[in-house]
């Protein structure tokens, strides 16, 4: 496949950018961006949770474990694997991060210590986009955990969601993936899969819950949010990113949160 | 309405008042507990904890609130903290959380991983200690409260609405609290209006009762009192009022008799919540 990536982030008005607790991964490398030829791609993006110590650690290191993963977009057993993979050296970083602290002369206080021993979490989106083969179409899976979404645009309508449908079903209560593990069954019944096609000329929107719960707003307007996604930073529309978040956050038409959107658009 | 977010770029107050009248010497309930004085001090002291573990993040503590505790007993009402806090109305969270009077090591049941439990300490921050003395100047206090919420609100028009939480046994005797209440009550963001919230203890051997929507359940006239001084719920509270297994209507108010309160510190919203999936 040739696909065009682009990815735009910004932290939550009145934070830092070292603040910022949303992560993304694109591969082959992580970090690719702009034009590439693959034979598949994966992404990942997750949400650290504000209400939670080290989320953006956290954040990272999911979309670094589903990102690599080989099934984490196509099967529970998958993703419940790259998750587990994700939980098994977290206990190592923290310390980590603590003896660090220590070293520094700057150790734990008594209001960090809950929530180190409560956990980080986040939510988890993983997209696996691959070419057709024989008889097949170029498809994508896709695999989450939280309200992290992803928007399929074809000729000028939303072909696909996922996995949030509908823009009031946003809340502060998503469920999460917690750095101490979770149980299995319930992890299960959590885990939402889909997969469907892609073919040329297709764009792909996916993004962290306020731009996510702006972009489902719009669609029930009766409005065509990917004409202003699709503008972003092209020479054409020399619309810029932060300028255009913030102005919707004045406006109150998007909540006040760390912002990402990664843009895909399949040539 | 109450629908403004908190953040550092938008934070709001709490102000607690603190009842030290000399009847805080009496026990709760049954006569055989703590004294009053002893259980309002252990709730601040949570609630203090509470809100800053809430609000804290690697690094430190995020002032989305400020804070404020009224202390009245004698003739007098004012600022209750001490050392580095002393003398001050309104003081960032982070600062609070850096400056308890002392931290005790209280010992804590936690899971142990294998379907049962196991002591563990942990630190305990202690900001008041217990006093009990003098006269209960409640409408001092309230009026200090209205001056210490009416500056704020000039400060942070757009806030959401300052939340004002009274710790007493209601006994007060420099007039009528439900008129300086009242006057609190009617101050506002553009957000709605102040949250007046009250946690009655009382030596009334009477059930316990949280956050009531009516005052039938209610054993004698100084709770009656306090429940008529208390703000209804906003939606969103009753909310997490209701997954917390407190049954709420429309008109459940911020009240409790001799009952836990520290949950009202889940009722308000920082950003995205945590929990284990279920």
């Amino acid at each position: 496949m040739l696909a065009h990536i682009s990815t735009f982030w910004l932290p939550k008005r009145g934070s830092s950018l070292q603040e910022y607790e949303d992560a993304f991964w694109v591969g082959p490398n992580g970090d690719d961006e702009g034009e590439i030829q693959q034979r598949s791609l994966r992404v990942a993006v997750a949400d650290g949770a504000s209400e939670s110590m080290l989320a953006s650690r956290w954040a990272n290191r999911l979309v670094t474990s589903f990102g690599t993963a080989r099934n984490a977009a196509r099967t529970k057993p998958g993703f419940m694997a790259a998750y587990r993979e994700a939980v098994s050296g977290w206990d190592d970083q923290v310390l980590k991060y603590m003896t660090d602290r220590e070293l520094r002369g700057a150790p734990i206080q008594w209001y960090e210590e809950p929530g180190l021993a409560k956990g980080a979490y986040a939510t988890i989106l993983a997209v696996e986009f691959s070419d057709g083969w024989q008889d097949r179409p170029p498809a994508w899976m896709a695999s989450g955990l939280g309200d992290s979404c992803l928007f399929q645009v074809r000729d000028e309508s939303l072909y696909a969601s996922f996995p949030m449908n509908d823009a009031s079903a946003f809340s502060y209560q998503p469920p999460l993936l917690a750095s101490r593990g979770a149980d299995n069954d319930a992890l299960r019944r959590h885990i939402s899969l889909k997969a469907s096609d892609w073919e040329s000329g297709d764009s792909f929107y996916l993004t962290t819950d306020a731009l996510a719960a702006w972009f489902l707003r719009a669609v029930e307007a009766g409005d065509r949010p990917w004409e202003t996604l699709r503008d972003l930073d092209t020479l054409d529309a020399q619309l810029d990113f932060t300028e255009w978040v913030d102005e919707q956050r004045d406006a109150g038409g998007m909540h006040n949160d760390d912002t990402t959107l990664v843009r895909i658009d399949m040539c | 309405m109450y629908s403004a977010e908190i953040s550092r770029a938008n934070p709001t107050s709490f102000v607690f008042l603190l009842d030290r009248s000399a009847s805080m010497q009496d026990p709760i309930g049954s006569g055989e507990g703590q004294r009053k004085c002893d259980v309002v001090a252990d709730a601040l002291n949570r609630l203090l904890s509470e809100l800053t573990v809430k609000c804290a993040k690697e690094e430190g503590v995020r002032d989305y609130f400020y804070v404020s505790v009224i202390a009245y007993g004698g003739s007098d009402a004012g600022p209750a903290l001490s050392g580095t806090l002393a003398g001050r109305d309104l003081i960032p969270l982070s600062e609070v959380a850096s400056s308890p009077a002392r931290l005790e090591t209280r010992t804590k049941k936690v899971p142990d991983g294998a379907g049962g439990l196991v002591d563990q300490d942990v630190k305990f921050p202690i900001w008041v200690d217990p006093v009990a003395s003098g006269g209960t100047p409640m409408c001092k206090a309230l009026t200090r409260a209205h001056s210490v919420v009416s500056s704020w609100l000039n400060d942070h028009p757009a806030c959401f609405p300052p939340v004002v939480l009274n710790l007493t046994d209601g006994e007060a005797n420099d007039g009528d609290p439900t008129i300086p209440a009242e006057a609190l009550r009617r101050l506002a963001s553009a957000d709605g209006s102040a949250l007046v919230f009250n946690l009655h203890v009382s030596s009334d051997n009477s059930s316990p009762v949280s956050f009531p929507d009516n005052d039938a359940a209610l054993p004698n006239q100084f709770a009656r009192t306090l429940f008529s001084m208390s703000s209804m719920l906003p939606d969103h509270m009753r909310t997490y009022a209701r997954q917390q297994g407190i049954a709420v209507s429309e008109s459940t108010r911020g009240f409790v008799f001799n009952a836990d309160m520290t949950s009202i510190v889940q009722f308000l919203d920082i950003g995205t919540r945590t929990s284990d999936l279920r």
